[in-house]
């Protein structure tokens, strides 16, 4: 079975097809993996290094723990991106980046306009939240494709507040 | 007599202050907003009313609406924690007008030092070396300012009058800076506290922040509980402090020196109750008064550690017109402790918070280990308030102990469902200038970097998260042909579905 994990940006292949290999874009590991007790808490041996990872699903995907890091995992299998490519889900993925709302909170400041061509890192919408104004960057170099909010909009979680096409897409 | 007391808090410094008040026999009221009907301080209070909605104008900073619970639920005391209305000399004075004893400082005192302005000339008059800056009057015109500038010389930090957490405060490195500056630092500042009043502060360069814990007594007894370094802040943000302070452990009688200033700066408003001496000690140690916090400070547990002094108690046996139970000469430091705080941020993001339901919420335990908290698995972070989770406290003989300690405590730690800033803390503590107790205020924001995440730990979870993942399927793949599942293969069809939905 090929899954694809997408974390921090980065899509691993993950190909898992027995028990104690996978292979990981195109590496080919030994592995054990096994759960600890029947928590959330896992055991991996990969390449004779122990690691422990504590993971849980979630509607968005998995959470892992690790080394006292949170990772956001998102699995897609086989199946799923057969469904994605039959559903012309393919529109969305021409690499158009939707600015999402990563927390509830109070529009203070867009400062871009549309049209705008930006840099990576330039902020595209200041987020007031947890009695903290937050910069919201841009991850890439792009044109401002659209903008979704305005400064003293309440805006909810996930609420896409601006799309940013990639530069090359022009 | 004191015997019911109202915490107008919430959060772990709630709960800090109910273990206080039932650690000596206490019955504890507990307020909340509509947001924190499950937060943990409402469960361990005796009592607990709601107070308004989420929003904190309507609920933790409503006078009217307190008050008329300390009424209905007759308690004798309110505790203000720290943050809300800790600081507010009107609440002070609300409090005590209502009869109620009100557990800190009395209401002038609050005032001037709320007011930094006034403050620094209290504290010039007094004899307490302030940092060099505008004298006298927060409402000086531009001219004015741009003109004391130069004197003062350059760089230099222009900051809000009724300033604090880094809000109104901006650098000029020279005289071109100042114009954009100073209407900056005033717009920031009328927006934040309703004031766009502005002074003027020499940047002392290669600065730490050492701050004194001063206890004081109606009886005019005032003592202060050593120091705390509390250097590393990230945007005038404090992140991790100790007690003792590197610098001060290895000279006595600076130590000595800055503790009678502090205790004499006490003295100088008739201060009552705990409060806090803010201090920046320049490369040369000279020292120079910043601020006092009238109230019970976030890092309090380090000097309780060291000192053996527990604050809260203290602060509560001062309310009941109790002499202090130590004199100056008994307070003796030991050991050595160290606090992080855990807030739900994502250190490698800019430090932007972390909104969600905290899933798993293992705390480390063991020797020398102590954490304040106010969450739980289940328990979500509202985007209301701060986003701290918790606070880890690690103590030993020595600071390397209480270092090595803290990154142990830090691995055990398990928090899933919301980013935190563990991993910043992990960075900092194996840092070479960090063990090496060589940093000041500057360090993290100039100094300090996380580096990237490696791709490794990225392809780890990523094996992880697939592994995992695969495992589900099978078994629900598994249950569907087979019903040999102790719970019923319903609910694992639909977990199934929901997890490809």
């Amino acid at each position: 079975m090929k899954y694809l994990a997408t974390v921090n940006e980065t899509t691993f292949e993950v190909v898992i097809n027995e028990d104690s290999y996978v292979t990981v874009d195109g590496q080919r590991h030994e592995i054990d993996f096994r759960a600890v007790g029947n928590g959330p808490l896992y055991s991996l041996l990969i390449g004779g290094n122990s690691y422990e990872g504590h993971i849980e699903g979630t509607d968005d995907g998995w959470q892992v723990l690790h080394k006292g890091d949170l990772y956001m995992v998102e699995i897609e299998d086989e199946r799923s991106q057969r469904l994605m490519k039959l559903g012309g889900a393919g529109i969305a993925t021409k690499g158009d980046y939707y600015l999402k709302a990563p927390m509830p909170g109070l529009v203070v400041s867009v400062p871009v306009k549309e049209g705008q061509e930006i840099s990576q890192g330039d902020i595209l919408v200041v987020l007031e939240s947890m009695k903290m104004q937050n910069e919201l960057k841009s991850p890439h170099d792009g044109t401002i494709l659209r903008i979704q909010v305005n400064p003293e909009d309440t805006i909810q979680q996930d609420e896409v507040m601006l799309v940013l096409s990639p530069l090359d897409d022009q | 007599m004191l015997q019911k007391v109202l915490i107008a808090n919430r959060g772990e410094i709630a709960v800090r202050v109910i273990r206080a008040c039932h650690e000596l026999g206490l019955r504890t009221v507990a307020i909340f907003s509509e947001a924190d009907r499950h937060a943990m301080h409402v469960y361990y209070a005796d009592e607990a009313y709601s107070v308004g909605q989420a929003q904190a104008r309507d609920s933790y900073l409503n006078i009217e609406k307190i008050l008329n619970v300390a009424r209905v639920a007759e308690v004798d005391a309110v505790h203000p924690g720290y943050g809300f209305l800790a600081e507010n000399h009107e609440f002070a004075q609300a409090c005590i007008d209502a009869g109620l004893t009100f557990i800190g400082p009395m209401p002038h005192a609050i005032a001037i030092m709320g007011d930094k302005v006034v403050a620094r000339s209290a504290m010039r008059k007094a004899g307490v070396p302030v940092v060099p800056g505008t004298e006298g009057e927060s409402s000086l015109r531009d001219e004015e300012i741009v003109a004391i500038a130069a004197k003062i010389g350059f760089p230099l930090l222009i900051k809000s009058a009724a300033g604090g957490g880094g809000k109104g405060m901006r650098r000029a490195n020279d005289q071109s800076f100042m114009i954009n500056a100073l209407s900056e630092a005033r717009r920031e500042s009328e927006a934040a506290f309703g004031d766009g009043s502005v002074y003027l502060e020499k940047l002392i360069q290669g600065a730490r922040h050492i701050e004194f814990q001063i206890m004081a007594d109606n009886h005019g007894n005032v003592i202060h509980l050593g120091e705390r370094e509390c250097s590393i802040q990230r945007r005038h943000q404090k992140l991790l402090e100790e007690a003792p302070s590197v610098v001060l452990s290895d000279d006595i009688d600076l130590r000595t020196s800055m503790g009678e200033v502090a205790c004499l700066a006490a003295k100088s408003v008739d201060y009552v109750n705990a409060g806090t001496v803010e201090f920046l000690l320049d490369e040369d140690r000279n020292y120079y008064f910043l601020e006092m916090n009238t109230r019970l400070q976030v890092e309090h547990p380090v000097t309780e550690i060291v000192t053996g002094v527990d604050i809260v108690k203290e602060q509560i046996r001062i309310a009941r017109n109790r002499r202090l139970s130590r004199k100056q000469h008994e307070i003796e430091l030991k050991g050595w402790a160290i606090e992080c705080r855990i807030n739900a941020e994502d250190s490698y993001r800019d430090f932007i918070p972390s909104i969600g339901t905290i899933n798993t919420n293992i705390v480390p335990t063991g020797p020398g280990v102590r954490v304040d908290t106010g969450v739980y698995p289940g328990y979500t972070i509202s985007p209301h308030y701060d986003s701290m989770i918790s606070k880890v406290i690690c103590s030993g003989k020595t600071r390397g102990e209480a270092l090595l300690r803290m990154r142990r405590a830090l691995e055990e730690y398990r928090i899933v469902g919301v980013k935190t800033t563990i991993p910043f803390h992990q960075k900092l503590l194996n840092s070479h200038r960090f063990m090496a107790g060589q940093f000041n205020t500057s360090f993290v924001d100039d100094d300090f970097s996380l580096g990237d995440r490696s791709d490794t730990d990225d392809e780890i979870a990523a094996v992880f998260a697939a592994l995992a993942a695969h495992q589900y399927r099978q078994q629900a793949a598994h249950v569907v042909q087979r019903g040999e599942r102790d719970t019923s293969n319903w609910k694992w069809v639909g977990r199934w579905e929901r997890m490809h939905r």
